[in-house]
């Protein structure tokens, strides 16, 4: 298969066309946008309820998955993000695992697995339920964000970034949660926690925060009757 | 970077960025693709009419008039339907169609912009039929028809797609996406998610439905209502759906 | 001081170098990233009751102060909805700037939030007018929703105000429905408007919060209160 993204980088919208029938591509539910008919979908439970579940609880992805497969040369299958932001490619290489925070996951090939079993570091924590997914495998893995994706390749300085900005990095880097200033920062600063980056390896951030919008778009939601 | 026009147009003076001598209304895009603005500078007597909520800005010599839009072929019948409809879309949710009209008494100019993010395209008609997503309609001038069309009980199930708008007539339309446009070329069966679809060309045909993979695909799959386009002709999809924003936000909310 | 403005229009973000032991002062919640030798700090307006204010949607304003130690710095700075930014470089009579639009200034830049005859601006929750002076030359980041478009007022504007973003303090103004008539108003669906008159330049930006807000919020799933 291969793939465009286009309208870049603001609304960014991926363009799969299979080049052969029995190809295959996982997305996200409402990845979607549309398909050519011949495209079959079907959904199914990712990996097992167990697992299914963990990854609800963790890392804030769907607990659903579509898998879509090609039954004819040329078919054209178009995917999007939900958040208003922009959306890249990674071609994986096996060995090397790359981290997403949650809901930053579009789709992949189904050679990359998001492991489930990886619990995560304890205290990576911030306030608007991120958390990380570990991918591993060969083939294309598509990420997105709510905002434009910002990467910052990170030597030996190190790197301190908001902890809700984070999108995903390489597997070699290491890090560390910390909250900024003092006790009364921790309240009044806004600023939340931060992950302090060390090693080598790339960053990516996006350049909005889904916490500010949600926080932005709370007092618009209907009030729930009793 | 976009690089926006900097002046409005002031009674008596010549617009700017200069419109070239043109048939229809003198306007100009800015901030596309993603924030894209609509400015019109209109002469004496000139209307355009407009969603409501979609001024931004305007000189004082520009009056507004509030209509509920029931198309050229006006009429009681026409009124009271798009009433109910209108009523019907507060319950249901979604955009209300009301209009705005806009008449210059003395020359001046009124901005215009949608609720979401995304571009603005501008189509002269001049006979032919386009069919828009009710959403994705921003404004027009001439002798446009717009008929409010129900999408069916499946669309309603639909966040938001449920109504669609026939139009038709010479003129000059402006609409919207949410996200960027892009353009299908469609060659036989093809598939839209509801909450993708700006609008496509009057000769396809189109029918909307579930998106299959079964009853769990219904209800999990996210993708909902489709719409399902055959023959020759092109759709406009829009990169973003507002139902996914949603979904993707819900989760993050307590 | 170095003020960056990279992807824009839609996603922009600023990015600010700062000289050995200089400062720029953000709104709390801008900072996205920075090098390991910024320091932040905090400084509050209206202490503790200011700060529980402001979780509550009132009327308080934090910045924190960030400063480059033993060296040059970087610190990246966003608001929260997408749009552009923009930098104003200050005047003598100053600017009024929509809350919500504020991102950073210099330090010089003093900023007043407790503004009366305001209250009618803004439908939207918890947005209010800051005015924004400085002795000198100094600078301010302002973000959108939006694109941001620089309108000149000579004579008379009328703006919805959900689109405003700041304008000149030169400028006079009033605020008001913008349709005659209740039901007019109710039915046209635009908000309260600005009647700008004088002469002067006002930002405005593309896209309105309140309408964004309302049409995704009530797809949302309703709150407990």
């Amino acid at each position: 298969m291969h793939y465009e993204l286009l309208q870049k980088p603001d609304f960014t919208l991926i363009k799969v066309t299979f080049d052969q029938g029995g190809e295959q591509m996982l997305a996200e539910p409402s990845a979607m946008v549309a398909k050519d008919s011949g495209v079959e979908m079907k959904t199914a439970i990712q990996g097992g309820i167990l697992a299914a579940a963990k990854r609800k609880m963790l890392g804030g992805e769907s607990v659903f998955q579509n898998t879509f497969t090609a039954t004819a040369p040329g078919q054209r299958l178009y995917l999007a993000p939900g958040p208003e932001g922009d959306a890249e490619v990674i071609q994986c290489d096996g060995s090397t695992p790359i981290f997403l925070s949650s809901g930053a996951f579009l789709a992949s090939a189904p050679s990359v697995q998001l492991d489930t079993k990886w619990g995560g570091a304890k205290g990576f924590f911030s306030g608007a339920g991120l958390f990380l997914l570990k991918a591993i495998g060969t083939g294309p893995l598509f990420f997105c964000c709510y905002g434009g994706i910002h990467s910052v390749d990170i030597g030996g300085a190190g790197y301190i970034c908001d902890t809700s900005h984070i999108v995903g990095f390489t597997g070699g880097l290491t890090y560390n949660v910390n909250r900024i200033g003092g006790m009364k920062s921790l309240f009044f600063s806004g600023e939340g926690l931060v992950c302090h980056f060390n090693g080598h390896g790339r960053l990516w951030m996006s350049t909005r925060n889904p916490g500010g919008l949600a926080s932005f778009l709370h007092p618009f939601r209907r009030v729930q009757s009793s | 970077m976009q690089a926006p026009s900097a002046s409005p147009v002031l009674p008596g003076s010549p617009p700017g960025p200069a419109p070239a001598p043109r048939a229809g209304v003198a306007h100009a895009i800015t901030h596309g693709p993603s924030f894209a603005m609509l400015r019109l500078d209109l002469a004496p007597g000139e209307t355009v009419v407009a969603e409501a909520g979609a001024m931004v800005a305007r000189h004082q010599a520009i009056a507004m008039e509030v209509k509920l839009n029931a198309g050229q072929s006006g009429g009681v019948f026409a009124l009271i339907k798009a009433l109910v409809i209108a009523l019907i879309r507060r319950f249901v949710g979604g955009e209300t169609f009301f209009v705005n009209h806009f008449t210059a008494r003395t020359p001046g100019s009124i901005w215009l912009a949608p609720t979401l993010s995304g571009q603005i395209q501008h189509r002269r008609l001049a006979g032919e039929r386009l069919v828009l997503s009710a959403g994705a309609y921003l404004a027009h001038t001439g002798a446009i028809d717009l008929k409010l069309r129900f999408g069916g009980l499946r669309g309603l199930l639909a966040k938001e797609g449920a109504f669609f708008l026939e139009i038709s007539g010479n003129g000059e339309l402006w609409f919207t996406s949410y996200g960027g446009i892009e353009t299908v070329e469609v060659r036989g069966p093809f598939m839209v998610d509801n909450g993708h679809l700006v609008g496509f060309e009057g000769q396809l045909d189109f029918n909307i439905r579930s998106a299959g993979g079964g009853v769990l695909g219904f209800v999990a799959s996210g993708e909902g209502i489709v719409c399902e386009f055959n023959g020759s002709g092109r759709v406009y999809l829009q990169s973003r759906n507002l139902g996914a924003l949603a979904d993707w936000v819900g989760r993050l909310l307590p | 001081m170095q003020i960056d403005v990279v992807y824009r229009p839609a996603h922009s973000l600023a990015k600010v170098t700062l000289p050995p032991g200089e400062s720029i002062v953000a709104e709390s919640g801008a900072m996205v990233g920075m090098s390991p030798n910024v320091q932040m700090q905090t400084q509050s307006q209206g202490g503790l009751m200011g700060g529980l204010k402001r979780m509550f949607g009132g009327e308080s304003f934090f910045r924190n102060t960030f400063t480059a130690q033993g060296g040059q710095g970087e610190v990246l700075l966003a608001h929260a909805l997408c749009g552009d930014m923009t930098v104003l470089e200050m005047t003598e009579l100053g600017y009024f700037v929509q809350s919500a639009s504020f991102i950073a200034s210099t330090p010089n830049v003093n900023i007043e939030t407790k503004l009366g005859g305001f209250r009618s601006f803004f439908a939207g929750e918890g947005v209010f007018v800051l005015k924004a002076t400085a002795q000198g030359p100094g600078r301010m980041l302002v973000g959108a929703f939006g694109g941001i478009e620089e309108l000149r007022c000579d004579g008379n504007l009328v703006i919805d105000t959900g689109h405003l973003v700041a304008w000149d303090a030169s400028l006079t103004y009033s605020v008001g429905k913008s349709g005659s008539g209740f039901i007019a108003s109710f039915l046209s669906g635009e908000g309260l408007v600005c009647h700008f008159s004088g002469q002067g330049r006002i930002w405005i930006q593309s896209r309105n919060p309140t309408a964004y807000g309302h049409a995704v919020g009530q797809l949302l799933p309703p709150r407990s209160g």
